[in-house]
């Protein structure tokens, strides 16, 4: 079924070197991406792999040494300081740290960026910033000062204030990782709401295989400054392809159907590897493809979850018995709407 | 050395203690305002053009650096002589309480600014980043950001700056500055007049502690929380 999906974000080529004491070192390393309209886009890699220089060069916080960055059909490498500035005013950043003033109030925080357009008048400000507060749930907070909020309402502040001018794309910048667990999914649950109701383009950066899980549509994986992996975040969990990606999602718990080495020689018969996506994660197939093909397995890893709404599971089996041929079994499985590997 | 007693405190010149506290406290107001007036740029301007900071021009901040470390290592009566001509030229004397403001000024702003530099660099470097993915362009940072969230500190520079000053006003005798200072030095120490020193220490003392506490008091007036 092809859709017609427009591009936020194209960036090309992206290369950036720092300078430590006269040694080099490569923060990005001819990076590509194509970012969509309208969704989530996680980028994930380890501390230092490059994911933080990537997302301050989409608001030329960080300055690429060379390559392109089109935003909406507008390459921002070329643009003045002051049409960089109007540009920024209509991306929103969330910060890690927050990044909030401490000498306003929630409500001066929220209201800080439209100051900084000038385009509202006074009393268009406060309506906005009382909309702002609404939508995060702080109306209640709004005369308070950032000292006295805990994590979680200083980062709805900051998602509030990044609303503010109504941007069309939304970068956050490990928005959740100074936050415990349960705050971390209200923050997620929060930005996914926003991207429903406003239907604005996020990007973010996190170490989390969890957050892209949870919240993004596509995911790009980054390694010593290279993009090793992209694409839409259900094949990448099910079929990683590069070896830090498999590493990420098993440090998380998220890693599936890979069977630890020595248990290998002591398992009789083929491997098959069972991939439920949707539906068919709710059905007895296992049950019916054996009742049809005599087939009797032995289950050694498995796992049922979700992404982003969208079932899915994945079976590691090893064959005990069959009445059909082991290569058939993957087109038998097909039938019912299930990837078979025989491993 | 005479021995002190209360009928001395009540000999005593008042009237001429009271002209003495007054020209201490026109100089130090006078001197203080133009202090900050020019040292609150300047602490700007060193702040912006260091080395890593927003407008770093690393050749213009060792020259001023190298002006604000030459002004301040001059002990300040040295400073009132030196200046003198440029005083003469600037206010048209070079002696009494309207002389003794423009070496106060010169003396004190290199120290005002510098504590500025310092009190500017305590801002979360993650907040102006914020304010720059915003869109803010470099003044909205200096008067929206910068100079907002550092009122406190800047409040504590200029007490301690006050402070100084009511030291240096002690020096202005030199040049026929008068205040309190000089009232002692001059009685107090020259014609062994124990009582005058005694009691002009006290109201530096006083107005030391004065100063202080209301600096302290505006400094918890502008704390954020």
């Amino acid at each position: 079924m092809a859709r017609w999906i427009d591009i936020m974000i194209e960036v090309q080529s992206l290369r950036k070197t720092f300078s430590h004491g006269g040694r080099q070192q490569v923060a990005l390393d001819d990076v590509s991406l194509c970012i969509e309209e309208g969704g989530i886009f996680g980028i994930i890699g380890r501390s230092g792999a490059g994911k933080s220089t990537l997302i301050r060069c989409l608001n030329l916080l960080e300055r690429p040494d060379s390559g392109s960055i089109c935003l909406g059909g507008q390459e921002l490498m070329t643009l003045s300081e002051s049409a960089l500035q109007a540009r920024r005013q209509r991306i929103g950043m969330v910060f890690q740290h927050f990044n909030l003033l401490r000498s306003r109030t929630v409500a001066a925080n929220v209201r800080f960026p439209l100051e900084l357009a000038g385009t509202l008048s006074a009393q268009q400000m406060d309506a906005r910033v009382a909309e702002l507060l609404a939508l995060v749930g702080l109306t209640a907070h709004s005369g308070k000062y950032p000292a006295q909020l805990s994590g979680g309402q200083k980062q709805r502040v900051g998602i509030a204030r990044a609303l503010a001018n109504q941007p069309d794309l939304l970068l956050c910048d490990e928005a959740t990782s100074a936050l415990d667990p349960e705050t971390t999914d209200s923050i997620l649950a929060l930005l996914a709401d926003i991207n429903r109701q406003l239907r604005l383009t996020i990007v973010l950066i996190t170490h989390d295989m969890r957050v892209i899980r949870q919240l993004c549509d596509q995911v790009a994986v980054i390694d010593h400054g290279k993009v090793v992996e992209a694409g839409p975040v259900l094949d990448v969990f099910l079929q990683p392809q590069h070896s830090v990606t498999r590493s990420l999602l098993a440090e998380t718990g998220l890693g599936h159907g890979v069977l630890p080495a020595s248990w290998r020689e002591r398992i009789a018969g083929p491997l098959l590897r069972l991939t439920f996506v949707g539906e068919p994660t709710l059905e007895p197939v296992l049950d019916k493809v054996g009742r049809e093909a005599g087939l009797r397995v032995n289950l050694l890893s498995g796992t049922l979850s979700e992404i982003k709404g969208t079932p899915f599971g994945q079976l590691l089996v090893a064959v005990m018995a069959s009445t059909v041929e082991v290569a058939r079994l993957p087109e038998i499985f097909a039938r019912e709407g299930v990837r078979c590997e025989v491993l | 050395m005479t021995d002190f007693s209360w009928s001395q405190l009540l000999a005593m010149d008042w009237v001429e203690i009271g002209e003495a506290g007054l020209d201490t406290l026109i100089m130090l107001s006078v001197s203080l305002v133009f202090t900050v007036l020019l040292g609150l740029p300047l602490g700007i301007l060193l702040y912006l053009s260091a080395p890593g900071q927003l407008r770093a021009r690393p050749r213009l901040y060792a020259s001023l650096s190298l002006l604000v470390n030459v002004l301040r290592s001059l002990p300040f009566v040295i400073l009132l002589i030196v200046l003198i001509p440029f005083t003469l030229l600037l206010v048209g004397t070079s002696i009494g309480v309207a002389g003794a403001i423009v070496p106060l000024v010169v003396g004190a702003v290199p120290f005002y600014a510098r504590l500025v530099e310092n009190v500017l660099r305590e801002v979360d470097r993650g907040v102006i980043e914020a304010s720059q993915a915003m869109g803010a362009c470099l003044s909205q940072i200096i008067f929206k950001v910068l100079l907002p969230e550092s009122l406190p500190g800047l409040i504590g520079a200029a007490t301690v700056t006050a402070v100084a000053l009511v030291s240096y006003t002690a020096m202005s005798g030199v040049i026929g500055g008068g205040g309190l200072g000089d009232l002692a030095v001059r009685y107090g120490y020259q014609r062994f007049q124990t009582e005058v020193m005694v009691v002009t220490v006290a109201l530096l003392l006083m107005l030391v502690q004065l100063l202080q506490s209301a600096g302290d008091a505006l400094v918890r007036r502008f704390r954020f929380d």
